[in-house]
């Protein structure tokens, strides 16, 4: 059933307020209002600059809002070794020391962390057949970014915030990166926030989303709610008003004959005049990110122009 | 935490504990051949009873080893370039500061474990350095009375210790205000030097005042012991500084500020009474440090050094602490 | 007890959800006679571990597939098949067929298009699943 989910009571791994952060006079992040229930995979999306690092960097408690409250974990983010061991935080610019090996980093994070599961990251390389006595620095990009999912997942976060942790691996090295993460989640007790451009990779993956555009939330709320709630409205030319009164209308683009709407119902569209087809998550994702009209919404306003 | 420092830095730790065992092999054995060479050159001239001339015709040790020791000037600058700035620096610019911050390991411990035992392993290195030094001059300081003259004074005692941690805590704070590692290695390095030439040519000169005695020319003074000369001169009887002799001069006062009297003594005949009695309304003096104060001084400069040392960690832990990751 | 009895496989460009492709191979699987009762659906981790799919995915699906009777949940022991899935009726199909023919006609004869009837088809699904939660 593609319905509604969301039950009140369930606990929350992320949940903010009005949350803004501004450099001098450059503004990442503002009025960001999200939340997240725990247990979810959830992809951040948006366009480069609309403040998804800073966003996963406020939430891992690296930088400090200049406006807003946010709670994570039950708590405010600070530096204090409790609130550390429940986050885990990975970048695409992974830092792991290049001369250490694997199994250097197991040691440390045995020292550094106070909950370690050292030997889920040897299992785990083992499996993917990545060596644990060489230096870090001389493993492949897809190699890296599995040594410092595994370590990162040892410390056994309650949160994962993964910021394009994907970006620069082969189709195959995501995969497995992705499946790692989804048997996690799997195994319980893990909330995921991942940003990615890959749309094909969260579809399958995320079952919720937040979605930033110009600094700001546009969406955010579980894939299939989201999906169920949104539109393309297809039919002739005419008075498009009763519609965009009572429902919120996302992408109009008009022909001399025909009108194309992507709207976000507030309830059924009953307009015999408008045909009515399902939104995919990369049309929805395309049409906040205003990033022009998508694919579907093209095809059909060049049939018109024909004309 | 302390496993990672180590971790990180073991090959520079054990090259410099490597360094410092040659060091001392080297140090012990020459140090004992001096010691005694000195002893049995003192027990000769004690004999012959020309102990007075000794400082200037012994040479102890050889001219390499010497050098060597001189050299230890520039090691606590070592600290700071080899391990304080690229230690921070590289950190900051690689990222990989985020790995211990990421591991439940809040900034304040992580800089509070690296920067002490970065200073702990420096002060360490820097007082052995210094007390195989200072135990190696011995025979030289009897001998040579200059332990208190700048050079000398700066690598012998604990200043040296004081130079360490100031070196570097100087590198750490380069390092987390610079974040690039080669630009704090140049901050590191231009300002250990700056720093210590003031602190050496300006200040050091002045910690306590001065002692100046003035004496007469034909009784000659010299203060006991390994005094610290600041200046030397001769006053004429007006008051004003006779300059200082340029070829011909007569109990070192330059020709042309004879008095008249002693016309004839300028062209090289033996002063007369008359040019005696002139002469002796001439002052000679001396400013100097006496022997005395050396600890005291040693003390204050080590002061100075750690003060500006603890200074510089309190920049760096603001920097860090407070500043976004 | 392994249970890799069947393994699934997800379409990209299915206009189906991932749940629904998984409810849709389990109930393919029951018709063809691949899996029988007393069969173990693999695990949700063995499931995830292959597909890299959302576990909650699997999990919802294999809750539909509870709902309809046709899996039942053990706890601490897996997911297993509990009655066979048989075809409709015979004749179901065959009649439901040509009704289906006739509305066809009547629909062209209205002069709707192909694209307009599956546009209709879509909404009354829809209904009936809005109608199912309502």
């Amino acid at each position: 059933m593609i319905g509604v989910q969301a039950v009140p009571e369930v606990a929350t791994a992320i949940r903010t307020s009005g949350l803004s952060k501004r450099y001098r006079r450059v503004c990442a992040l503002s009025d960001c209002t999200i939340t997240v229930p725990e247990g979810r995979i959830s992809a951040l999306v948006g366009p480069n600059g609309a403040g998804k690092t800073t966003l996963l960097r406020l939430l891992a408690g690296l930088t400090r809002p200049t406006g807003g409250d946010l709670i994570v974990n039950g708590g405010v983010p600070r530096q204090d070794p409790a609130f550390l061991a429940g986050i885990g935080y990975l970048a695409q610019e992974i830092p792991l020391y290049r001369r250490l090996s694997a199994e250097d980093h197991i040691r440390a994070g045995a020292h550094l962390n106070p909950c370690w599961d050292g030997e889920s990251v040897r299992e785990r390389l083992k499996a993917l057949t990545i060596p644990l006595d060489r230096a870090v620095g001389t493993l492949s990009g897809g190699q890296h970014a599995q040594v410092a999912l595994a370590l990162t997942l040892a410390k056994r976060p309650r949160l994962l915030l993964l910021d394009e942790p994907v970006a620069a691996l082969d189709p195959l090295a995501r995969r497995n990166f992705l499946a790692i993460l989804a048997d996690a989640v799997a195994a319980g007790g893990l909330t995921v926030v991942l940003s990615s451009h890959l749309v094909a990779d969260l579809e399958r993956v995320c079952d919720h989303m937040i979605m930033l555009a110009a600094s700001r939330v546009q969406l955010c709320g579980d894939i299939d709610a989201l999906l169920a709630e949104h539109q393309v409205l297809v039919g002739p030319r005419k008075d498009t008003s009763a519609i965009e009164r009572d429902h919120r209308v996302v992408l109009l683009s008009r022909t001399p004959r025909q009108v194309t709407m992507l709207v976000r119902r507030n309830g059924p569209v009953i307009d015999p005049a408008f045909q009515a087809s399902d939104v995919s998550l990369e049309e929805l994702v395309l049409a906040y990110m205003g990033q022009g009209a998508p694919p579907a919404l093209t095809q059909l306003t060049s049939i018109g122009d024909d004309q | 935490m302390t496993w990672l420092v180590w971790r990180l830095h073991r090959t520079q730790l054990c090259i410099a504990a490597a360094l410092l065992a040659a060091l001392t092999v080297l140090l012990l054995v020459t140090g004992l051949q001096m010691a005694s060479q000195y002893h049995s050159a003192l027990a000769a001239c004690g004999a012959s009873g020309s102990c007075a001339n000794l400082a200037s015709t012994l040479f102890l040790g050889s001219h390499a080893v010497g050098f060597l020791v001189i050299m230890t000037l520039g090691v606590p600058a070592l600290f700071g370039l080899f391990w304080g700035a690229p230690l921070v620096a590289s950190e900051l610019e690689t990222g990989t500061s985020q790995f211990a911050w990421m591991q439940s390991v809040t900034r304040r411990r992580w800089l509070a474990v690296t920067a002490g035992e970065m200073l702990l392993a420096a002060a360490a290195w820097g007082g052995a350095v210094s007390g195989l030094v200072t135990w190696w001059s011995g025979p030289d300081n009897a001998l040579q009375l200059d332990q208190f003259k700048p050079g000398r004074f700066d690598i012998m005692g604990i200043v040296p210790v004081g130079y360490a941690l100031f070196a570097m805590a100087l590198g750490l704070c380069a390092g987390a205000l610079v974040r690039r590692t080669l630009p704090a290695l140049a901050v590191t390095l231009a300002g250990f030097i700056v720093v210590r030439a003031a602190v050496t040519l300006w200040l050091r000169p002045h910690y306590l005042s001065a002692v100046t005695v003035t004496y007469k020319l034909f009784s000659g003074y010299t203060p006991t012991g390994s005094y610290w000369q600041l200046a030397q001169g001769i006053r004429s009887p007006g008051g004003g500084l006779v300059p200082a002799p340029n070829g011909a001069a007569v109990d070192g006062i330059p020709v042309g500020s004879l008095p008249r009297a002693c016309a004839a003594a300028a062209s090289g005949i033996r002063p007369g009474p008359s040019c005696r009695q002139a002469l002796a309304a001439f002052h000679g003096f001396i400013t100097y440090q006496p022997a005395s104060r050396y600890w005291a001084f040693q003390g204050i400069e080590f002061g100075i050094f750690a003060a500006l040392a603890a200074a510089l960690i309190a920049v760096t832990a603001v920097v860090l602490l407070r500043r976004d990751a | 007890m392994g249970g890799r009895v069947i393994s699934f496989r997800m379409d990209g460009r299915s206009v189906a959800p991932p749940y629904l492709q998984i409810v849709q191979q389990v109930k393919q699987a029951l018709q063809m006679g691949v899996l029988d009762v007393g069969d173990k659906l693999p695990t949700v981790r063995e499931v995830v571990a292959a597909t890299a799919i959302n576990p909650n995915t699997v999990l919802k699906a294999y809750r539909d597939l509870e709902r309809d009777g046709l899996v039942e949940a053990r706890a601490g022991h897996g997911t297993f098949v509990r009655r066979r899935l048989p075809g409709p009726p015979p004749g179901t199909h065959s009649r439901l067929g040509r009704s289906l023919v006739r509305w066809v006609a009547e629909a062209r004869a209205a002069g709707l298009d192909d694209e307009s009837m599956e546009s209709l088809l879509r909404v009354a699904l829809q209904a009936e699943t809005e109608e199912e939660i309502a």
